[in-house]
């Protein structure tokens, strides 16, 4: 495995143009994880940055974002429950930490004043429209907070500012994290942008069309004009883009899929009432991360978020999720939004991983690197990232556990037959959540009997026995493009021996047990 | 193609038999008999599909990832034979 450190080399401009002709490091994609990784190598420069990403960041996660700081409130039954997930969850508590130096750094470079930094506390609700998942999640985030001692405490639903629910969808238990909050992910992206122009690394408003260099390294990219920019290092961080962009140069089968987590959220003007002061939201929710409200300043609210697993990377919206938004943000969180005034509709692609972790390494050609797959928090997570990111491309030694190294099996956390519990528990609140009507003599276990069957068929049709996330069977069941990439991906490690399996590690990156 | 080879029709048969449970059915199964009216399921066609591209070692072009590619052993074979070309 590659693992040149830094050549100092300076830039080198084409004759007359702006454009480099040459870097130390070529960053492709402006989202989160590409511009803080800029910032940091900027910071401790180390030699020439150039950022490839078009401005209008469109199909980008980083640009949809609510960016929540959450780790706690992200906590779901599955967070904890295995090494590996707790590796991964750990990732978000030392990002946690990183963040009120990203955000000292960033504070001259806001482009308005209205504060970065939106809120720093979140209050959790749990009401009944989200069925049993709910309830067992709302259980594992306090039980986190509780091993990892952090504050919390149990409130009165209605002493939450701001939250003024419909009767029958209140919350009839609540708790306030102090110390998670959120932050301006379009204000952040764009004090990056200014910070980074500031430090002298160049940004380009263009895209890469592919990588250059053998199958043994990596030497250049090419511009969707042509322009060649030679580089000691790529890093790809292109987001649901990047595992195209790695395929231009190497096509590796068994590098891991990811899959467009096609997100939609929306930012509205506050027309009356009592503005909300904190993050309010659910637990994470079926197959996707809950409702939530997330202050904005300046008297815009961020209501979200859909997640749905699509084959077409786009930056479409559906009616339905329009609908469910906009519905369940009166319903459940402040029945006056129903005047708030639209300023933006928000809509990206999470970088979804088959088993769900991150992908940040080493390629196997010299001089390429990749980091991506971040699914639902890599806005908070970029800062740690950068740091990890910057220190491998220095030749030091990086701070993030192993395990998410990008040319690996995936990761086993589950058994089939506790994926095909999770797949009917993810279905059912689901089912509730979106409000779906079943003939009155037909149970609940009447439909957990139908989602378990389609399960345990889905299984049964792709033959494969990797336990799969409730998301990716959803996606691989729905769909024949969605079946084959699974199958086909998963059958490369047939009759070799097994998939990883978590291992031995229980610290993640920064040991806060 | 030797004359003792299966045509791809018929291997196309065997599989949808196998795949879709129609051993009972298989003598009166037509060429065009439409698959999804003798109970094929979005589940099955997935099962289908993936053994479709095993045995005959091919990768269906993503257009033909589609209901109306898999209705019928001919629409099936048609898709198989240019994939193979
Ligand atoms: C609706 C929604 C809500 C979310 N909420 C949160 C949250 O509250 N907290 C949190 O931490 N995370 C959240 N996330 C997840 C988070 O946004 C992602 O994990 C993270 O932003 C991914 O960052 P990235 O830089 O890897 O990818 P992206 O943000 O997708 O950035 C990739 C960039 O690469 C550019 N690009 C693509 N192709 C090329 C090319 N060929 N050449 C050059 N550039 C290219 C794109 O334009 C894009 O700007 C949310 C995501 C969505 C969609």
């Amino acid at each position: 495995m590659s693992n040149p450190t830094m050549r100092s080399s300076d830039l080198v401009f084409a004759a007359g143009a702006k454009r480099p002709t040459k870097a130390d490091v070529v960053i492709i994609g402006n989202g989160a994880l590409g511009m803080f990784l800029a910032d940091e190598l900027v910071e401790r420069q180390v030699g020439s940055v150039v950022v490839v990403g078009p401005s209008h960041r469109d199909t980008g996660a980083s640009q949809a974002a609510g960016a929540m700081l959450g780790c706690f409130g992200e906590t779901t039954t599955e967070s904890l429950r295995t090494n590996a997930a707790r590796t991964r969850f750990e990732l978000g508590i030392s990002a946690h930490d990183k963040w009120p130096e990203t955000l000292r750094r960033l504070d001259e470079f806001a482009p308005s004043d209205r504060p970065l930094q939106t809120t720093t506390e979140s209050h959790i609700i749990l009401n009944s429209v989200g069925a049993e998942l709910d309830t067992v999640n709302f259980a594992a985030i306090i039980d986190a907070l509780d091993q990892y001692d952090k504050p919390w405490k149990e409130i009165d639903p209605t002493d939450i500012p701001g939250y003024n629910p419909r009767p029958e969808s209140r919350a009839l238990r609540a708790i306030h994290l102090p110390t998670e909050g959120a932050v301006d992910a379009r204000g952040v992206l764009a004090s990056l942008e200014r910070r980074l122009r500031h430090g002298g690394a160049i940004l380009l408003d263009q895209t890469v069309r592919r990588l250059v260099g053998s199958d043994e390294e990596v030497t250049a990219v090419e511009l969707d004009d042509g322009h060649l920019i030679e580089a000691g290092t790529v890093v790809v961080a292109a987001g649901i883009h990047s595992e195209s962009l790695v395929r231009t140069v190497f096509d590796v089968p068994d590098l891991m899929p990811t899959f467009p987590g096609l997100g939609f959220a929306m930012i509205a003007k506050r027309t009356g009432g009592e503005p909300f002061t904190s993050v309010v939201r659910t637990p994470n929710r079926g197959f996707a991360c809950g409702l939530h409200v997330v202050p904005q300043g300046g008297g815009l609210e961020y209501y979200g978020a859909t997640n749905r697993l699509v084959h077409t990377i786009s930056s479409v919206t559906w009616m339905a999720d329009v609908r469910f938004l906009a519905q369940y943000s009166m319903q459940q969180l402040d029945e006056r939004a129903a005047t708030h005034e639209v300023t933006k509709w928000c809509s990206g692609n999470r970088p979804v991983t088959l088993d769900g972790f991150p992908l940040v390494g080493w390629m196997p050609l010299s001089g390429l690197y990749l980091m991506t797959g971040t699914y639902r928090d890599g806005f908070h997570c970029a800062p740690l990232l950068a740091e990890h990111v910057a220190n491998e491309l220095q030749g030091k030694s990086g701070i993030i556990d192993s395990i998410f190294q990008p040319i690996r099996k995936p990761v086993a956390t589950r058994t089939v037959e506790s994926s095909i519990d999770e797949y009917v528990t993810h279905s059912l609140a689901a089912w509730f959540e979106t409000g779906a009507q079943a003939a009155p003599q037909m149970t609940t276990s009447q439909l957990t009997d139908y989602y378990r069957n389609m399960a345990v068929q889905t299984y049964e049709q792709l033959g494969v026995d990797y336990a799969l996330g409730p998301d990716i069977l959803w996606y691989a069941q729905g769909n024949l493009h969605g079946a084959r990439r699974v199958a086909r991906y998963l059958r490369t490690f047939k009759g070799d021996g097994d998939v990883d399996q978590p291992t031995g590690a229980t610290t993640g990156t920064g040991g806060t047990r | 193609m030797p004359a003792d080879q299966p045509s791809v029709a018929d291997t196309v048969r065997s599989l949808v038999t196998q795949r879709l449970n129609l051993n009972g059915y298989s003598q009166d199964l037509r060429p065009d008999d439409n698959l999804w009216s003798l109970g094929m399921t979005s589940l099955t066609c997935l099962g289908l599909m993936l053994s479709i591209e095993d045995t005959f070692e091919i990768e269906l072009p993503e257009e033909a990832l589609k209901e109306s590619t898999f209705r019928s052993i001919n629409t099936i074979s048609a898709a198989v034979e240019s994939s193979r070309k």
